[in-house]
């Protein structure tokens, strides 16, 4: 057993989390929310040289051939800056789903290379979400219909923007008509590929969701420190370190339930469903608790607009009800729990997941 | 002990209920239940019409003595008025910091004049008023305030300079109390005075704060040789403490009965929700509601409990009444995350418009906020322990001046 990341991944890790620290900061994040896309063409150029839009891409398509289990920090290091641009969903989701495809039809083939070197960008829609995220800037669209996958250009759907919460957010209704020629996938095959892209999407929401809620302890810790009241700094007071230790025990949790869900979405994905739920619920508890106990310890500051926590209080509100809410991953895990053919037995701690 | 309202007070809940129908109409029709918790910005001139409405109807201020405009009213009918208010959609009353905290304070402190001065204003709902008590400095630490007044000999007035911040509705108001240091040289809450400031004047200046919800209820005030007359200043300079904390007992107080009207409107919104959409199916979500109305009677029995003993008119309470302000703010912060738990993945779409909140994403943003202003939960908890309990206090550390 070994619960741990290879040196590999960890040096890649850093790197990407030090680019994105410099890259995207809440004054940009700012910026994006005053310009039309919301989105920046030279960020994602710059994102694509460092390979992440094709990390999961197969050699054979131009990617560097990884899997979710080597991409699950890097969209940690997503959710840590607020990044807006689509790059989980893009690497984590899409690029994972057309490389199933890539047997049944050939475009998938060609697409896969042009989202790997940037030509492309690919947008999905799940039944899991009403709407579709970051659809204004893709070329084409994932779409689904019952037990179908579609594939459709921009061009011949509609958009109707709907706004979020979080600013950064861009989620559109989409009206479109299926036909054979759209059509990639159906039946039970189809069934399956939606259930590991929801299960993919759940891990990388997850993952992001636990680099919000670490990056608002970070923030909040180093103002109890810079704000003083009665003479000494707030962070002096036991009611704040009791809050800020509750969050960092949270956060620790998620992580390992996190990074299992990810190894479990790489190594045996029809078994995911117990770990992406338990993973997306415990991120999301922690990343919500985060939120909450921030905006207490700053105060009145942390209610303005001004202060830079709510852009990942609202991202995180934003995410935790995405890819699945948390009403139906507790569902999921019960469900699970309650058959009479769970494998919860003592030798089950990494066994199967019927 | 008597748990029910006498045949008068029924009668009395008639009438109540009979002038809101008639009354809260036409015009008013568009008010209904706007304008409460997060919803502050909306409708301020219909909703200050709609005051001086009620006014005329004899239904401001009914709580207070009658020689001062009120109905001397008991707390059983300040009950009934609040409860057939909330059942009728009554909107968020722009006057409630006026009839609520600046009136009842000037009733127990104040001189005959500033009686005859202020009262009316508040009484008719022509005047404002806002809450001029934070500064940069002087968050939970309030006696840390650096704003200072001075008498100034020739003109015969007090002259006011510094800043406040957060002030709620300050660019709606018509005044504002203020603490401000009258002993240059004191600290903490000695040397400090309670003013009562006009605020169209040259010297005070509204500078509005963007709020996470993007609308600005509150707001940066900064006084630049403001003035007030000499007998603006309610009890002697050096008294401003004791008013201060005063006037939060009264926070705590008579004013809390609307407010837990609009919570019941709140959840019974949620739970209509929660029908429509099938999040009432989740026992998860049945139980967390179930929870939420149980707290909400609790709230409901308890201040019932804490009016029915409350002592005199100075603002004191009893020692029960110190729980209130962390139970209410901390059940309906947990009420705007169940709200946003029934709405589901509804919850993160906004209305069409300029960043259009829905009415449960303010409430859920607003109540974020209701564990810090009139003192933060943490602040509540050492309140209870120290002063409710008498366990040790905390080191002192003089603030620094
Ligand atoms: C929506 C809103 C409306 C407001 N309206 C008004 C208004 O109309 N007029 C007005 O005067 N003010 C108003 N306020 C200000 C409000 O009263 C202050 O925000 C509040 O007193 C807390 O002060 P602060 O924001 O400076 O936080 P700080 O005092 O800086 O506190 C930050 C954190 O430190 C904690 N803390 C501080 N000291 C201690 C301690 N000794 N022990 C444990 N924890 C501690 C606090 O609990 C909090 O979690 C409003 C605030 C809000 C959010």
């Amino acid at each position: 057993m070994d619960f741990t990341f290879t040196e590999d991944q960890l040096l890649f890790a850093e790197s990407i989390k030090d680019f994105l620290q410099n890259e995207v900061t809440p004054e940009s994040i700012r910026e994006s929310w005053d310009s039309e896309t919301g989105r920046s063409q030279d960020l994602w150029n710059k994102m694509v040289e460092l390979g992440l839009t094709g990390m999961l891409v197969p050699e054979a398509q131009g990617g560097l051939g990884m899997r979710e289990i080597d991409f699950v920090l890097i969209a940690q290091e997503c959710g840590r800056v607020a990044l807006p641009e689509p790059i989980v969903d893009t690497a984590m989701v899409v690029t994972p789903l057309l490389k199933d495809l890539v047997d049944k039809d050939p475009r998938c083939v060609s697409l896969l290379e042009k989202v790997a070197t940037g030509e492309t960008k690919v947008a999905i829609g799940h039944a899991a979400n009403d709407l579709v995220s970051d659809a204004h800037i893709a070329d084409y669209l994932l779409l689904t219909q019952g037990h179908q996958i579609h594939l459709l250009a921009k061009a011949d759907v509609d958009l109707e923007a709907q706004q979020s919460v979080d600013p950064s957010r861009k989620l559109f209704a989409v009206k479109w008509e299926a036909n054979d020629e759209t059509l990639l996938i159906n039946g039970s095959d189809g069934v399956g590929l939606l259930a590991a892209t929801l299960n993919r999407a759940a891990v990388g929401t997850a993952a992001q969701l636990l680099g919000l809620s670490e990056k608002m302890v970070e923030m909040t810790v180093q103002y109890t420190q810079d704000r003083e009241q009665f003479g000494k700094p707030i962070g002096t007071n036991q009611a704040l370190k009791h809050h800020m230790a509750n969050c960092a025990v949270k956060n620790e949790f998620a992580k390992a339930v996190l990074h299992r869900a990810a190894y479990t979405v790489t190594e045996k994905p029809v078994h995911g469903d117990f770990a992406v739920s338990h993973a997306k619920l415990a991120a999301g508890e922690a990343a919500n608790l985060a939120a909450k106990n921030s905006i207490q310890c700053y105060g009145a500051m942390g209610y303005t607009w001004e202060c830079d926590l709510h852009i990942f209080m609202k991202r995180a509100w934003a995410l935790d009800k995405f890819w699945g809410h948390s009403g139906f991953h507790k569902y999921r895990l019960h469900q699970w729990l309650m058959n009479p053919n769970a494998k919860i037995g003592a030798e089950m701690t990494f066994g199967e997941q019927a | 002990m008597k748990l029910s309202f006498s045949p008068e007070d029924e009668r009395f809940r008639e009438e109540v209920a009979q002038w809101l129908n008639d009354n809260l109409t036409g015009e008013f029709e568009k008010v209904r239940f706007r304008g409460g918790p997060g919803d502050e910005h909306m409708f301020q001139e219909e909703r200050h019409a709609w005051e001086k409405k009620l006014a005329e109807g004899g239904w401001t201020c009914i709580g207070w003595p009658t020689e001062f405009g009120g109905r001397a009213s008991s707390i059983e009918q300040q009950v009934i008025f609040n409860e057939e208010y909330a059942r009728a959609g009554g909107p968020g009353r722009v006057g409630h910091i006026g009839e609520g905290l600046a009136g009842p304070t000037i009733i127990a402190f104040g001189s005959q004049e500033q009686k005859e001065k202020y009262l009316p204003g508040i009484v008719n709902g022509t005047e404002l008023w806002c809450q001029g008590y934070s500064e940069p400095g002087a968050g939970s630490d309030l006696a840390n305030v650096k704003t200072k007044a001075r008498f100034d000999e020739e003109k015969g007035k007090w002259v006011i300079n510094g800043q406040k911040v957060w002030t709620s509705l300050a660019h709606e108001s018509d005044f504002c109390f203020v603490i401000a240091r009258t002993d240059p040289d004191s600290v903490a809450h000695k040397g400090l005075g309670f003013f009562l400031v006009k605020m169209d004047q040259p010297g005070v200046e509204v500078r509005p704060i963007e709020q996470i919800t993007g609308t600005s209820e509150f707001n940066e005030v900064f006084f630049d040789d403001a003035e007030c007359d000499a007998n603006d200043i309610v009890g002697e300079p050096g008294d401003g403490w004791k008013v201060a904390m005063g006037l939060l007992g009264f926070e705590r107080g008579v004013s809390t009965l609307g407010q837990q009207m609009q919570f019941q409107n709140e959840l019974n919104e949620v739970v209509r929700i929660a029908k429509e959409n099938g999040a009432a199916q989740d026992p998860v979500i049945r139980q967390r509601i179930a929870q939420s109305h149980a707290e909400l009677k609790i709230m409901r029995y308890n201040s019932m409990r804490m009016l029915s003993g409350q002592s005199g008119s100075d603002g004191s309470l009893q020692k029960e009444a110190l729980i209130y302000k962390l139970f209410w703010a901390t059940w309906h912060r947990s009420l705007g995350e169940l709200a946003m738990d029934v709405m589901g993945p509804e919850s993160q779409i906004l209305d069409p418009g300029q960043y259009e909140l829905n009415r449960l994403q303010s409430m859920y943003l607003f109540t974020r906020s209701d564990t810090i202003y009139g003192g933060t939960n943490q602040i509540q908890r050492n309140i209870i322990a120290e002063r409710g309990l008498g366990m040790p206090k905390e080191p002192k550390i003089t603030a620094k001046t």
